[in-house]
Parts: C-alpha cells; structure tokens; sequence
C-alpha cells in the first residue's frame, strides 16, 4: 500500500489519489465551519451562501421593481416576465389563478432563489480544501428547511380550502378510493422527503464530484472540471424548475375539491 | 489500516458504494433511454411537436437523475466518511 507519490505523471497521481482515497480523506463529506451559539450549532458557510444568493434575488427584485415600464423592456424584466408567464401557466393548468393567487409569486420565488443558489458554485473561489462560497443546498439543513416550507404551506392552503376533516378524508382517499389509504398516507410522507432530498443529492454530488476532479493534478483536472461545471449548470437550473413545478402540483393536489368546475 | 474491524467495515462501505452506483448507473441509463426514446418516437409520429415534447423530455430526465444523484450522494456518505468506523 506504500506507493511513494514523489512520482510526476498521471498513472502515479491516479495510485495517489487512490491511496488517499482508501486512507487519509482528501474529501471530506459533510464537513461545515460550524458557530456553536446558544446551545445549537450554526453551519456558518451555509448561513453566508444563503445569505449570498438571497441578497442577489432581493437586488434583482428592487432593481425590476424599480426599472419597471410598460415600454421596451430591460434584461432584467424580460426574464423574470418569463419567468412569471410560464409559472402562471402551470398554476393556470394546475389549480387555476382564482383558487390559489398565492401559488405563483411562490414558485416564481422558489424558481429565482434555488436558480441563485444553486449557480453561486459557478463562482471559482476555492481555497484549502472547501469552496468558499459552494451551493447551500449541499447541506441538508437548506434543502429540509424549504421543503418544510413548502410543505407546512401546502397543507395549510389544504386545510383552509377544504376543512380539517374535509383535508384529512381526501388526503387518504386520494385518487384511488379508500383501498389506498395506507399508500397515500406513506405518499403525503414521502413527498417533502423527495422534495428536498433531490434538491440536496443533485447538488451534493455536483460538490462531491469537484473533490473528486481536484484530484487530479492540476494540468488535467481543468478540462473534466469545465465540462463538469456545465453540467452542474444545466441540473441546477432544472433541479430549481422541477422544485417549483412540484410545489405548485402539490398544492394543485391538496387543494383540489371533491367536484371542481375548472 | 492495521485494525482488522475497521479494515472490515472500509471494505464493507467500500463495496455498498461500488453497489449503489451500479444500480443509481443502470437505473438513469434505463430511465433516461426510455425518456429519449419515446421522444423520438413523438416526434417521428409528429415532427410540429417537438417543442412541447422536448420539455416533457427534460423534465423526465431531471426527475430520472435525480434519484442517480441521491444515490450518488449516498455512495459519497459511505465511501468517504464511512459511518461507524
């Protein structure tokens, strides 16, 4: 097991890395610079990433509002009109604008803020052996908090459509009658569960991935990390797209009544 | 490494990651080249609907890997900081 690394050249860098692969870890999972306050712990490079994309959604959201007209639109208004217009018409097809107004500023919201998020990684800031600024959703504390917005969010619009008992019969009946129940009870558990822990895994994997191509000596792991970087991209502009789709059909799910004239 | 438990649970951990990837890897290719295909087939039937098929396309496969990531994600958990050792 001792291959001595003072050897230049890819074939030794590979037996290198898996040396430090099986051994010491080079990658660490999990890792977070941590504030210990008031008895909790604090991901503190969670908290700044988090506050980071949130402070870009909240000034490009003053600068449409401010910039606004009904004349030749900017880039800014452009593609938050978009935005909106295909997010109307999937709240449009899904639960209808009357019954749920509210569904779409959210997932224009949800959209922009995971989009910001989850393109903050693009930012080449590494220093040591983490990424100074990285995805928050990489931690799993920001994925279960969204999710369990959303979720504590949709049964309450269920609730307040549909009655306490009236929220809680349909839920069990679902689509399929009462032989479903127990299925659509283990279904309402598992839907902020898949919520967030697809949103957490696509982009976890996209930072295990970086660790994994940093390996690499440095005049080779350029090319795979751009390539990667790319794709990174692509899934998470739709990993932010498939999470307010989902969010407006549960509401569409939970809120729809028994006999619905659309 | 000179401690034959631990030695035991890496090669056990080492083993479950090489599994799960197998299955996360079988399972997208399955899923996304199912996804492609009837893609193709839409629009060999249709070619004016490309556009909308395309969209349904994408959201299938971003739907599709995401349980490849999540299996990815849980090969990174066992692999390199293996619980339990």
């Amino acid at each position: 097991m001792t291959i001595h690394a003072s050897l230049a050249g890819l074939p030794s860098a590979m037996a290198r890395s898996e040396l430090l692969l099986a051994d010491a870890p080079k990658i660490k999972v999990g890792d977070h610079a941590v504030a210990h306050l008031f008895g909790m712990d604090f991901n503190v490079d969670t908290i700044v990433s988090t506050a980071v994309a949130a402070i870009i959604v909240l000034a490009l959201a003053i600068f449409l509002r401010v910039k606004i007209t009904s004349g030749v639109p900017n880039g800014v208004q452009l593609v938050f009109e978009f935005i909106t217009v295909q997010a109307r018409t999937q709240v449009e097809s899904a639960i209808g604008m009357r019954v749920a107004p509210f569904a779409l500023p959210l997932a224009v919201t949800l959209f922009v803020f995971i989009l910001c998020s989850n393109w903050l990684s693009v930012l080449p800031m590494q220093y040591g052996q983490g990424e100074f600024i990285f995805p928050p959703a990489s931690d799993v504390n920001f994925v279960y908090a969204l999710a369990l917005f959303v979720f504590l969010f949709y049964q309450g619009a269920g609730i307040k459509r549909r009655g306490l008992w009236g929220h809680a019969k349909q839920t069990m009946k679902g689509h399929t009658g009462w032989a479903g129940a127990i299925l659509n009870i283990i279904e309402e558990i598992t839907k902020p569960l898949s919520l967030s822990l697809r949103l957490f895994g696509n982009m976890f994997a996209g930072g295990v991935m970086v660790s994994v191509i940093a390996l690499f000596p440095f005049w080779i792991s350029w090319g795979p990390n751009a390539i990667w970087k790319l794709f990174d991209l692509f899934v998470g502009a739709m990993q932010a797209f498939i999470f307010a789709l989902l969010t407006v059909l549960y509401f569409s799910q939970s809120m729809s009544l028994e006999h619905e004239d659309h | 490494m000179a401690d034959p438990a631990t030695a035991q649970i890496i090669q056990g951990a080492l083993i479950g990651g090489g599994i799960i990837m197998a299955g996360g890897a079988i399972g997208a290719g399955i899923g996304d080249g199912l996804a492609g295909s009837a893609l193709i087939n839409g629009v060999t039937r249709q070619p004016e609907a490309e556009g909308r098929l395309r969209g349904n396309f994408f959201l299938t496969v971003a739907l599709v890997e995401a349980a490849y990531f999540i299996n990815l994600a849980f090969m990174a958990l066992f692999v390199f900081a293996t619980p339990g050792k």
